[in-house]
C-alpha cells in the first residue's frame, strides 16, 4: 500500500520542528565574528581587492556573465580588426621602370611657338625704329 | 513567515543599519533567520557539521554581498535565494568526492528530541513506529534529485508557499507544483514497501 500525499506532507511536517540544540546561535554568532576577524587581517591590500573582484563575480548571474563574456570578445575582435600593422596585403607592388624619357618642353621654347613670326607681320607688330 | 510585499519588508530597518556598518543589526539578521536556515541547509544535507560550516559561509557571503543588495526582493527571499544556490554548488561537489559514505550522514530526526511526538510519548511502540517512520522518509528523501529534495525542502518542511519558492528558486510557480508533484509520487514509491508493513 502506497502512502497518500497527504500522509508524507504529515510526516514531513514534523521535521519542522527540528533545531539546532539550545545556545547554538549564540555559538554560532561568536565564531561568525572570530571568522570576520581572520578574514581582515588576511585580506588586506591586494587581496581585499581580488576578494572584491571575486565577490563581484559569484554575484554576477549566468546570463550577464555571458553578455560580458561576449561584450569582451566582440572587443578583442574589433581591436584586431582595426589595428593598424604592417602586413604585406598593404605593400605597393613594384612596377618595373620606364627607361623611356619624354623631356618636358622648355617654357621659353613653347613662347616661341606661339608667337607669330611669319614674313606678313614683320615690320609692324611690335615694330620699333631706332 | 515574513510579508514580502516591496512596501514592508520587516527586515527593511535592520539591512539598512547593517549596509551602514552596524555589525550588531546583521547579528539581528542572523539571529532572525539562522534556525529556519539551519533546517533548510540541514535537510538539504544530512550532516550536521557541513551544515554548520556552510551556513557560516552563506552568512558570510550575505554579509559581503550586502551593499549590493537593492531591495528588490525582500531580504528573506536573497538570503534563501543564497543558501540555496550554496546549498545546491556544495552538494554537487560533495556529489563529486568519490569518499562520502551515506554513514556520513547523520540519522537527522532520530537525535533529535523535538521531534518526539508529546502524543506518543506515553506509547514507546508508537513512538518506536515513528521513529522508524522517520527514518525511512529521511532515506526516502535522500532517494530524491536535488531540484526535488529542495522543493519538498522548502515547501513540505519549510511550509514556505509555492509563490515564494519560485522567487527563491528563480522558477516559475507551475514549474515548482510540477516538480512538487513527482517529488511527491517518488517519496510515495521510495515508502511504498514501509506502508506494506
Amino acid at each position: 500500500m502506497k502512502p497518500s500525499v497527504e500522509q508524507i506532507q504529515n510526516l514531513l511536517a514534523l521535521k519542522r520542528h527540528e533545531a539546532p540544540e539550545e545556545g547554538y546561535m549564540e555559538d554560532f554568532l561568536v565564531e561568525f565574528h572570530r571568522r570576520r576577524r581572520q578574514e581582515a587581517v588576511r585580506t588586506t591590500g591586494l587581496a581585499a581587492n581580488w576578494q572584491r573582484l571575486v565577490d563581484w563575480f559569484s554575484n554576477v548571474g549566468t546570463s550577464r556573465k555571458i553578455y560580458a563574456g561576449g561584450l569582451a570578445y566582440a572587443t578583442v575582435l574589433a581591436a584586431l580588426l582595426l589595428a593598424p600593422r604592417d602586413s604585406p596585403e598593404l605593400v605597393q607592388p613594384t612596377v618595373p621602370v620606364r627607361n623611356e624619357v619624354v623631356p618636358a618642353k622648355d617654357k621659353a621654347v613653347q613662347q616661341l611657338e606661339e608667337l607669330d613670326l611669319s614674313p606678313a607681320s614683320k615690320g609692324q607688330t611690335g615694330e620699333q625704329e631706332f | 513567515m515574513p510579508d514580502d510585499s516591496p512596501q514592508a519588508d520587516p527586515d527593511d530597518d535592520l539591512v539598512a543599519r547593517a549596509r551602514a556598518g552596524d555589525t550588531r543589526a546583521f547579528d539581528a539578521l542572523i539571529l532572525r533567520y539562522g534556525e529556519k536556515l539551519y533546517g533548510l541547509v540541514y535537510n538539504m544535507t544530512s550532516h550536521k557539521e557541513d551544515t554548520h560550516d556552510l551556513l557560516q559561509d552563506i552568512f558570510a557571503k550575505a554579509y559581503h554581498s550586502l551593499p549590493r543588495f537593492r531591495g528588490q526582493s525582500s531580504f528573506y527571499t536573497w538570503v534563501y535565494q543564497i543558501a540555496v544556490n550554496m546549498t545546491l554548488n556544495f552538494l554537487k561537489k560533495r556529489k563529486r568526492r568519490a569518499g562520502m559514505s551515506l554513514n556520513d550522514l547523520d540519522s537527522g530526526v532520530l537525535d533529535d528530541p523535538a521531534l518526539i511526538d508529546d502524543a506518543h510519548m506515553a506509547n514507546p511502540e508508537k513512538q518506536s513506529n515513528l521513529h522508524e517512520l522517520q527514518k525511512r522518509l529521511n532515506e526516502a528523501m535522500r532517494g530524491l534529485s536535488e531540484p526535488h529534495r529542495t522543493v519538498v525542502t522548502l515547501f513540505d518542511i519549510q511550509g514556505l508557499p509555492h509563490a515564494e519558492i519560485a522567487k527563491i528558486l528563480r522558477l516559475s510557480e507551475g514549474t515548482v507544483r510540477s516538480r512538487l508533484h513527482y517529488a511527491h509520487l517518488h517519496l510515495q514509491s521510495l515508502l511504498q514497501d514501509y506502508w506494506e508493513e
